[in-house]
């Protein structure tokens, strides 16, 4: 399974739903699969994609997807007890998992050497989980998990190391945090 | 009022409603007066820079969040306050407990109590140190609407003098 294709098909099943991604190629894959102002990518932060995911999840009733990497959730595994320990009903995590850091030179990450997340997951009282290696189980496993009223979901995608990736998307940390928040609230007004 | 009450009604009358902190024994004085009321949300986190990525999260669905943490915690913060919430430009008022001053009987605990002023200084964010003087109340609301209207993080600073420290 190769990210960008699985991205282009999150990004057609989370309809309105907030998309948060992992800095780095997961953003840029999102950003090429199609702009939408409830994509928040991030820049920098590595590890607290999910994190973020989480607030946002505690703030809306709407359902919120998490596009996380192996290497990043490696950095933050607590954030992974706090998901287990608040229970959002709509929070879907989903893993894009290489077994790599794949932007520092490919080296083999924890994934890679026996750590497995979805047994993390479920040791944090995460009970929906999944591990998929292909497409057609991932898109069953992300469109029964924003179906559903009984969140958090827990998807590892195992994914390929792709040979050719998206172009870099633009950096535009502001820009990117307030149109997002504007979907959910008020636009400000001069001199709020 | 004493001070923790007095925190709570300017969190409150600044509709800052989800509250994200690790644990401190000191700011407990505030935080269990914030779980007793259903005013406000409380998550705990793992890690301080976990709480900012959950406080970052609940600003951008149009929730004012604030995060409490002690000093040393700070020091795990920094990286997401330097490329999360500076670049995007979040506001979240940081109290922190600040270790390391007077009475201070940690050795471990100089260092990094003594460098969060410093930091904050570097990273370019405002910052206030707290004292029961009896402006209180203007100096908590006026931290909090140069928070928003800067939006940037802006640390509230609360030492042994205002909430009697930990003892040894």
């Amino acid at each position: 399974m190769r990210r960008f294709e699985a991205t282009q098909l999150v990004s057609r099943l989370a309809g309105e739903s907030p998309i948060v991604s992992n800095l780095g190629p997961t953003s840029s894959d999102l950003w090429h699969s199609g702009h939408r102002d409830r994509n928040f990518y991030t820049y920098g932060s590595m590890g607290l994609c999910s994190s973020i995911a989480l607030g946002m999840a505690m703030g809306t009733d709407e359902q919120v997807i998490s596009l996380d990497g192996d290497g990043s959730l490696l950095m933050n595994l607590g954030t992974v007890a706090s998901i287990g320990r608040e229970q959002p009903k709509n929070l879907t995590v989903i893993v894009w998992d290489n077994e790599k850091w794949g932007q520092t030179g490919g080296q083999t990450s924890h994934t890679g050497m026996g750590t497995d997340l979805e047994q993390v997951a479920q040791s944090c009282g995460i009970t929906h989980t999944k591990t998929v290696t292909d497409l057609e189980d991932f898109e069953a496993a992300v469109s029964e998990a924003l179906a559903s009223s009984d969140g958090p979901h827990f998807i590892v995608a195992k994914i390929e190391e792709a040979g050719g990736t998206t172009s870099v998307a633009p950096v535009e940390p502001e820009l990117t945090l307030y149109r997002f928040r504007d979907s959910f609230v008020e636009p400000r007004k001069p001199g709020d | 009022m004493n001070w923790a009450e007095q925190i709570v009604k300017t969190l409150k009358d600044w509709d800052t409603s989800m509250i994200v902190y690790v644990p401190d024994i000191s700011i407990h004085q505030v935080t269990s007066l914030i779980d007793a009321d259903p005013f406000f949300r409380l998550v705990p986190a793992t890690r301080e820079e976990e709480a900012i990525g959950i406080a970052v999260g609940a600003y951008a669905t149009g929730k004012n969040t604030a995060v409490f943490m002690q000093s040393s915690g700070f020091g795990n913060s920094i990286n997401a306050l330097a490329s999360l919430c500076i670049p995007s430009r979040t506001p979240i008022p940081i109290f922190i407990n600040l270790r390391g001053g007077l009475g201070e009987f940690n050795i471990a605990q100089v260092p990094m109590g003594r460098a969060v002023i410093p930091i904050l200084d570097q990273l370019g964010l405002p910052h206030y140190t707290l004292e029961d003087d009896g402006n209180m109340e203007r100096s908590l609301d006026g931290a909090m609407k140069l928070c928003y209207a800067n939006r940037q993080p802006l640390g509230i600073c609360l030492t042994t003098a205002l909430h009697g420290g930990k003892v040894a």
